[in-house]
């Protein structure tokens, strides 16, 4: 059990700066996940964290205690890699038992252990496989099994699903996120995937370019993100942005684009809002509703668009549609079959439009 | 109507698809050919050594033996006049120990090439493969007067020695290329499991090296049973010489006697290195693919 908190992280290879002075405070039992674009020093992050990076700059607290120049083994964390990692030539149970016995654990406490991690990940009729005769989902259990018999402070993920293929990865993520519950172990956790970032983090720290674009839960960094780059990567499929301005009617505030009229609450921008300022709008693609699919949001506005392109999910569609020069994907619930060219009228939730400044890309909303 | 899976006539098939593969007489009679051609010398060992001298000055070289009773005698004379129990004692020390560590020291070289944060690693691996850039033969005369300086010339250790030393370069060649290929993460994972660099390298590391190492082992102990330069100008003596310094007898004041006891003496050689290759095939074979799970 750990808190981690980390104090102008920064990593510098030669004159490159991967991470840019991060700030992060992990209490205890928490589930991180850091997501970002690749390069977006995420890795680094946490290799640093795990002491397989020198720390360039900054300090890292592991449960108070400055741990930036204690070697891996003394920090009490534990990683899952994304390779696995696994000792090709030991066993399962060998695999499982390697850290214990470098640390002259006694035998009774290390059968305790190893049986504990067995038991929880099912690893039972593999013991005596090498890693080679397993496949990639009960690889990653073995590497899981790894971190836990090391009963540590803190868990470390680095892209642990990422070799599975898309059903194994579904489950494992569930697994996941139950033996972490059970366990109430701290975790920090990368990946590039804002799926996995989403369903399983407690926190999300969204990362661009070594800089931290964003933290909060999943919901505030879904439903309130606080820039463009953070509304763009988390949501699948991407989220819709329309250039536009801000006019001004009186009291009145509105985004204005060729195409598009949507009233604005100037409350929720705390004043920021002027006639004329250049901003972009965006919308999700659950925002943007085919009239006759789903509830018709508040408001009378509303697009039409001609079909371009469709994608049939089963429980859902996505419609790719064009309405004068700018391209959008809207979510269709209940689908039915749409033929291209097909021209719909699009419902618009104006009141979960995000708006954006257009030069600095920051979210002007206050609320 | 609906295609039956169970009508299908597999034989034809497979008929089919094995005419595909079929290659014309014409090559399978080339290769024969020069299959023949490429064992004419061994057949001429493997008749000579049944000869005794005198039937073997009686008919043509390439005639059947009479019978397989000389063979005996042949060996028996061939390893006395040779001396060649000394000579093969002293290189299979040579051999064993000389290329054992070799391939250990290249082992560890090749660790801290791929693996620890040197400065000058690539600096480091060209010195060390300098040592196989140039021709042996340049390192002769500086070894013979260095080694007689220091009293090495005729011994087991001075041998061994160079022995040691000249075998290190291509293990470490073939081994940084294999150890590069390891992933780093199971060494990163064995350092957070608690490992020390030691730990990594011995238990980690070294145990996913073995078929490599054993190939090249087997490489440089062949290279070492078979060389006969080095040990005739370092190491003539009697207790000292390699076995193939031994067979140089044959050419010298024993040169009078037939071509059928050198021939035994030189397959006597060269039985050991070829035991030895099959013993360990298995892992050489594996050594020369890097495979990872």
């Amino acid at each position: 059990m750990a808190d981690v908190k980390v104090r102008e992280l920064v990593k510098v290879y030669g004159r490159q700066l991967a991470v840019r002075g991060i700030d992060l405070d992990i209490p205890d039992g928490a589930f991180v996940v850091l997501v970002g674009p690749s390069g977006c020093g995420k890795s680094t992050t946490l290799r640093m964290i795990a002491g397989l990076e020198n720390i360039s700059h900054g300090e890292l607290l592991i449960n108070g205690k400055r741990a930036n120049d204690l070697p891996s083994r003394d920090r009490g964390v534990a990683m899952v890699f994304q390779t696995y990692a696994l000792y090709p030539h030991l066993t399962v149970k060998e695999n499982l038992a390697f850290s214990l016995k470098l640390a002259k654990v006694d035998p009774a406490d290390m059968d305790r252990r190893i049986d504990g991690a067995i038991e929880a990940l099912e690893l039972q009729p593999y013991l005596d496989r090498r890693p080679f005769e397993l496949s990639g989902g009960q690889r990653q259990r073995v590497a899981m099994g790894r971190a836990i018999v090391r009963e540590p402070d803190v868990f470390l993920f680095d892209e642990p699903l990422s070799n599975l293929d898309a059903k194994l990865r579904n489950q494992m993520r569930v697994e996941i996120k139950r033996l972490q519950h059970r366990l109430g172990v701290t975790t920090i956790y990368v990946t590039h995937d804002q799926i996995e970032a989403m369903t399983l983090a407690d926190v999300i720290v969204v990362m661009k370019d070594g800089e931290i674009a964003q933290q909060g839960t999943p919901l505030e960094v879904f439903e309130s993100p606080a820039n463009k780059f953070v509304a763009s990567f988390i949501g699948s499929p991407q989220i819709n942005f329309f250039d536009g301005v801000i006019k001004q009617n009186g009291e009145n505030f509105a985004f204005v684009t060729p195409e598009i009229t949507i009233p604005l609450d100037a409350a929720s921008y705390g004043g920021a809002l002027t006639d004329g300022q250049r901003v972009t709008g965006g919308l999700r693609p659950e925002d943007i509703i085919p009239q006759g699919h789903g509830m018709k949001p508040d408001g009378e506005i509303s697009i039409r668009g001609e079909i371009t392109l469709t994608e049939l999910l089963g429980n859902e569609s996505l419609l790719f549609a064009r309405c004068g020069s700018v391209d959008f994907v809207a979510r269709m619930q209940q689908p039915r079959i749409v033929a291209d060219g097909e021209n719909l009228r699009f419902h618009i939730a104006g009141s979960r439009l995000h708006l954006f400044d257009a030069d600095t890309e920051v979210s002007l909303r206050t609320t | 109507m609906a295609f039956d899976i169970s009508t299908l006539d597999l034989d034809a098939i497979e008929r089919r698809e094995a005419a595909k593969h079929k290659g014309s007489t014409l090559k399978l009679f080339a290769a024969i050919g020069f299959a023949l051609l490429w064992i004419v010398p061994f057949y001429f060992l493997a008749i000579s050594i049944f000869k005794s001298s005198n039937e073997y000055s009686r008919n043509p070289p390439l005639a059947l033996p009479e019978g397989i009773a000389p063979l005996w005698d042949n060996v028996t004379r061939a390893w006395e006049l040779g001396s060649m129990g000394q000579a093969m004692m002293n290189s299979a020390f040579y051999g064993t120990v000389g290329a054992s560590l070799a391939v250990f020291f290249a082992a560890m070289a090749a660790f801290a090439i791929t693996r620890l944060d040197i400065p000058f690693r690539n600096g480091w691996f060209m010195l060390i493969f300098a040592g196989t850039v140039f021709p042996f033969q340049m390192y002769l005369i500086p070894l013979f007067f260095g080694y007689q300086k220091l009293g090495l010339l005729n011994s087991h250790m001075g041998m061994l020695l160079f022995y040691t030393a000249i075998c290190v370069p291509f293990p470490t060649l073939v081994l940084r290329n294999f150890m590069s290929g390891l992933s780093r993460e199971m060494d990163e994972a064995a350092r957070m499991d608690g490992a020390n660099e030691f730990t990594v390298f011995f238990r980690i590391i070294l145990p996913n090296t073995i078929g490599p190492m054993t190939a090249v082992f087997l490489l440089q102990f062949t290279w070492i049973w078979n060389d006969m330069l080095f040990s005739t100008v370092l190491g003539n003596r009697l207790e000292t010489r390699s076995i193939m310094n031994a067979l140089l007898v044959f050419q010298g004041s024993y040169s009078s006697i037939g071509p059928n006891i050198v021939l035994t003496a030189a397959l006597l050689a060269s039985l050991p290195s070829i035991v030895l290759f099959f013993l360990l095939r298995r892992h050489f074979m594996q050594g020369l693919q890097v495979q990872q799970s």
